[in-house]
């Protein structure tokens, strides 16, 4: 047994103090004794008990003194501190010197069980930690707020990367989450214990700092964290199985709707009322694309944070390979509120970027139905999903339905003949493709292609230039600048 | 022996290095010394061998608040009513007086008393250093006792403590000299010259004398060998005081406490803290823990610059000192009369530890 595993236990973490001599990872105790006063005459690895106060005794300095002699694992003190010359003494000869204002007498008896059944902590621990997880299901926070009762330590549950989901932990960063295994992570001034909960996927942890003085009792709170994990599994299967439930329902009905010619029928209105959807106003739908990895149903949430922190008001669905949504109007939303709208998503998406390889499409307002609205934002979303320069970000207000219909050259007939049509530039050095796409998309302005491609204007006229040579062909002719842009944009895309 | 004008400096650094912390301030006791030698009168001093073993030789001193002395200056007859007043008690005429107690004022005094009342001074005093309380004299240790003891006090008062053991005169004494001017003079029935050898501690003044010599002629900031040469004691420790703490010691016997306190000391040379545990006098050195000196060796802290040595009251935080163990009389080391000044006489719970 070591002096600061019984320095972690809870009663001597709360009441004694480390006054001097603090006391190194390794020093061994043996047993704790009792002493009347201080003439006792301690043996090695004893730590000497005072059970009454001596205050300034000298005494005390003698103590210190015998126990350097012996090697005993220090000195427990209650009542007043003694004179800084004693902690001072105690620091020169590396002698604990311990403060408690407690009852000295149920310290040692504390210290005495632990080191006569040292596994009786840790079975106290577990059992309590159990009682109070144990019986029914019970949210991360309530079992954040349980443990770090219990524990006494700060508890945190963190998500898959690492992010806090309830409770509060400073160096949470710290955990190793790409290893799903128990494991600790010593600190500056402590240790880090991280219990992986695996399943459902993807896994979230169980985290607990224990500062330095708690430290030597790591076993005892890893072994209560393994037992919690249980309990936040419980609640995580429990909330996952009811989230898939409504998920799948809602997916459903959106299916329905999008399905849907002409008017809903009586059912259908009332599986979209219970579901807190209005189908009459104006709306405006939009999609965020993720790849096909990703849980849509557990990031749902995430979704749904990001849209009230920019105060959007809108339902989302899980929906194939992401998320469908929409804003729903009264009445014809003005232009001016349509584009405050799409500034907000755009916000949106820029915060969901950060964990999120999505692309988000909006489309315009359309009145009674969701369905156009909502082709219009995937159409939107997969142009975007080629967009890095716009944030992979497409409002179809500002693309045009036009650039719409660039879909359409997505064909097997027209692709091609568009990579045909544009060979000559693909031979030649420079990004010619894409500074034609850019000069033509700038309508022919030299100044915004080279804005956008990063490049100074001259090297965009003499591209240009080369572009007219290689091609043969006259940019300031409508005819032609149209097959170009089509099949720049073709190729591209 | 006569002391000049060129002894007194000597016999003041001396008598305050036999102090060992305590034994009051010998300042003005100092200046009482120097006024009577430079107006020419010298007072003399008899080793006792010199002396008739018949002559009376009466022990005199101040006892209560030295630091009430200070203040309180004397009147002028305070020695001349309490040595009338025992002389009349015991029907013996003083031939001589002798100190009390040689650390500190006390050791100066007696020989202001012996020039004013125009007696010869005896080389020997009840203490061998600086005591606290009066059941801790050699004629008390010796059995021989205190009583009588005659006690005047400045504002006029004169009271005479008949009989009664040195317990209850000690309480006696401390209850009128509490209750009156804060201090008092103490004349105790004479003493033959012959049976000083047996009852007091011999040449204390003559050794107090050359003490002081060798320890002036040390200089200022003397190396460690040289201060201890010239002491003939160890130097316990040479550092900075890092802590001084002053608290009310355990009572006895109904009585309140004197002042307890300890002083720690860093030394420069290795570190090493040395406390010293002190009430009136430094009584215990711990270096490290470990006692390394007490009671009835004497004690002292000198200012590391000066020399001067530094009673209990005057030491603070922050200043340079050398702490001093200088070997008592073998008078106290005599196991019949050590328990009287042992550091269990004074509450302390450590067994004696004296050089020798």
């Amino acid at each position: 047994m070591i002096l600061r595993r019984v320095l972690a236990l809870p009663s001597w973490a709360d009441q004694v103090t480390v006054f001097a001599g603090e006391p190194g990872p390794d020093r061994p105790l043996r047993t704790v004794r009792a002493s009347l006063d201080a003439s006792a005459s301690p043996a090695r690895d004893e730590l000497v008990a005072l059970v009454r106060p001596v205050g300034p005794d000298w005494q005390v300095d003698a103590l210190l003194r015998r126990c350097a002699d012996v090697g005993a694992a220090g000195v427990l003190l209650p009542g007043p501190a003694p004179l800084s010359a004693s902690r001072l003494l105690a620091d020169r000869l590396s002698v604990p010197l311990l403060l408690t204002s407690a009852d000295p007498l149920e310290l040692i008896v504390d210290a005495r069980v632990l080191l006569a059944a040292p596994e009786v902590d840790r079975a106290d621990t577990v059992l309590s930690v159990h009682r109070a997880l144990g019986e029914r299901l019970r949210s991360p926070e309530e079992i954040v707020t349980s443990l770090r009762r219990l524990l006494r330590c700060p508890v945190a549950v963190l998500d898959e990367r690492g992010e806090v989901l309830a409770g509060e932990l400073a160096d949470a960063a710290r955990v190793r989450v790409t290893e799903p295994v128990p494991h600790r992570v010593e600190l500056a001034d402590g240790v880090l214990l991280a219990q992986p909960v695996v399943l459902p996927k993807p896994p979230v942890w169980l985290a607990a700092v224990l500062g330095r003085r708690a430290a030597p009792r790591a076993d005892v709170v890893a072994a209560a964290l393994s037992v919690a994990a249980g309990a936040v599994q419980r609640w995580l299967l429990a909330h996952r199985l009811e989230l898939e439930r409504d998920a799948r329902s809602r997916s459903a009905l959106l299916g329905d709707l999008l399905r849907l010619d002409g008017e809903p029928g009586a059912d259908l209105r009332r599986r979209a009322a219970d579901a807190g959807w209005r189908l009459g106003g104006w709306h405006v739908g939009m999609r965020i694309g993720v790849p096909s990895e990703v849980d849509t149903v557990a990031r749902a949430q995430e979704v749904v944070r990001a849209l009230r922190a920019e105060s959007v008001d809108a339902v989302v669905v899980e929906h194939g390979d992401g998320w469908t949504g929409w804003v729903t109007f009264d009445q014809e939303p003005t232009a001016e509120r349509v584009r405050a709208l799409s500034v907000r998503l755009r916000a949106v998406h820029r915060g969901l970027r950060r964990t999120l390889d999505s692309r988000l499409g909006v489309g315009r307002p359309h009145a009674d139905g969701l369905a156009a609205t909502v082709a219009e934002a995937t159409d939107a979303a997969r142009l975007a999903a080629t967009r890095p320069e716009t944030g992979y970000f497409l409002h179809v207000d500002q693309l045009g339905m036009a650039q719409l219909l660039l879909e359409w050259t997505r064909t097997d007939t027209f692709e091609p003949a568009a990579n045909a049509l544009l060979a000559p530039l693909h031979a030649a050095p420079g990004d010619l493709v894409r500074t034609l796409a850019a000069y033509l998309d700038a309508e022919s302005s030299l100044a915004e292609t080279a804005t956008v491609l990063g490049v100074h204007r001259n090297t965009v006229a003499a591209r240009i230039s080369r572009i007219e040579q290689l091609l043969g062909v006259d940019l300031s002719r409508p005819d032609e600048r149209l097959a170009l842009h089509l099949a720049a944009r073709a190729v591209i895309l | 022996m006569r002391i000049t004008a060129a002894d007194v400096p000597a016999l003041e650094r001396g008598v305050a290095l036999l102090g060992s912390g305590g034994g009051g301030d010998t300042g003005t006791a100092a200046v009482l010394l120097r006024k009577l030698v430079e107006s020419g009168r010298e007072p003399r001093v008899h080793a006792i061998a010199d002396l008739d073993p018949t002559t009376p030789v009466v022990p005199v001193g101040v006892v209560g608040a030295t630091a009430a002395f200070t203040e309180k200056l004397p009147g002028g007859d305070e020695f001349a009513s309490a040595v009338a007043a025992i002389e009349r008690w015991t029907g013996s005429r003083a031939l001589a007086v002798m100190s009390i107690e040689i650390g500190g004022l006390n050791g100066l005094m007696s020989l202001v008393v012996a020039e004013e009342l125009g007696l010869p001074s005896a080389d020997a005093d009840l203490s061998g250093r600086g005591l606290t309380r009066l059941d801790q004299f050699s004629v008390a240790a010796t059995g021989r006792g205190i009583a009588p003891a005659a006690l005047a006090e400045p504002g006029g008062q004169v009271v005479v403590l008949g009989s009664g053991s040195d317990g209850e005169v000690e309480r006696g004494a401390r209850a009128f000299v509490a209750s009156s001017g804060g201090w008092a003079a103490l004349a105790l029935a004479p003493i033959p010259a012959g049976e000083l050898a047996e009852h007091a501690v011999l040449d204390t003044t003559s050794s107090a004398l050359s003490l002081g010599r060798r320890a002036l002629a040390a200089g200022e900031s003397p190396p460690r060998h040289v201060l201890e040469t010239a002491l003939g004691g160890g130097l316990l420790a040479r550092g900075r005081v890092l802590e001084v703490s002053r608290y009310v010691g355990p009572g006895q016997h109904g009585r309140p406490g004197f002042g307890r306190g300890s002083v720690t000391v860093a030394d420069h040379h290795d570190g090493a803290l040395l406390r010293l545990e002190m009430e009136n006098e430094y009584l215990l050195a711990l270096r490290d823990g470990r006692p390394v000196a007490s009671t009835p060796d004497v004690l002292s802290v000198l200012d590391h610059r000066t020399g001067v040595p530094v009673t209990c009251d005057a030491i603070r935080t922050g200043v340079e000192v050398d702490v001093v163990c200088l070997a008592i009389a073998p008078f106290w080391t005599d196991p019949r009369r050590l328990p009287m000044v042992r550091p269990r006489a004074y509450g302390i719970d450590c067994d004696p530890v004296v050089a020798r």
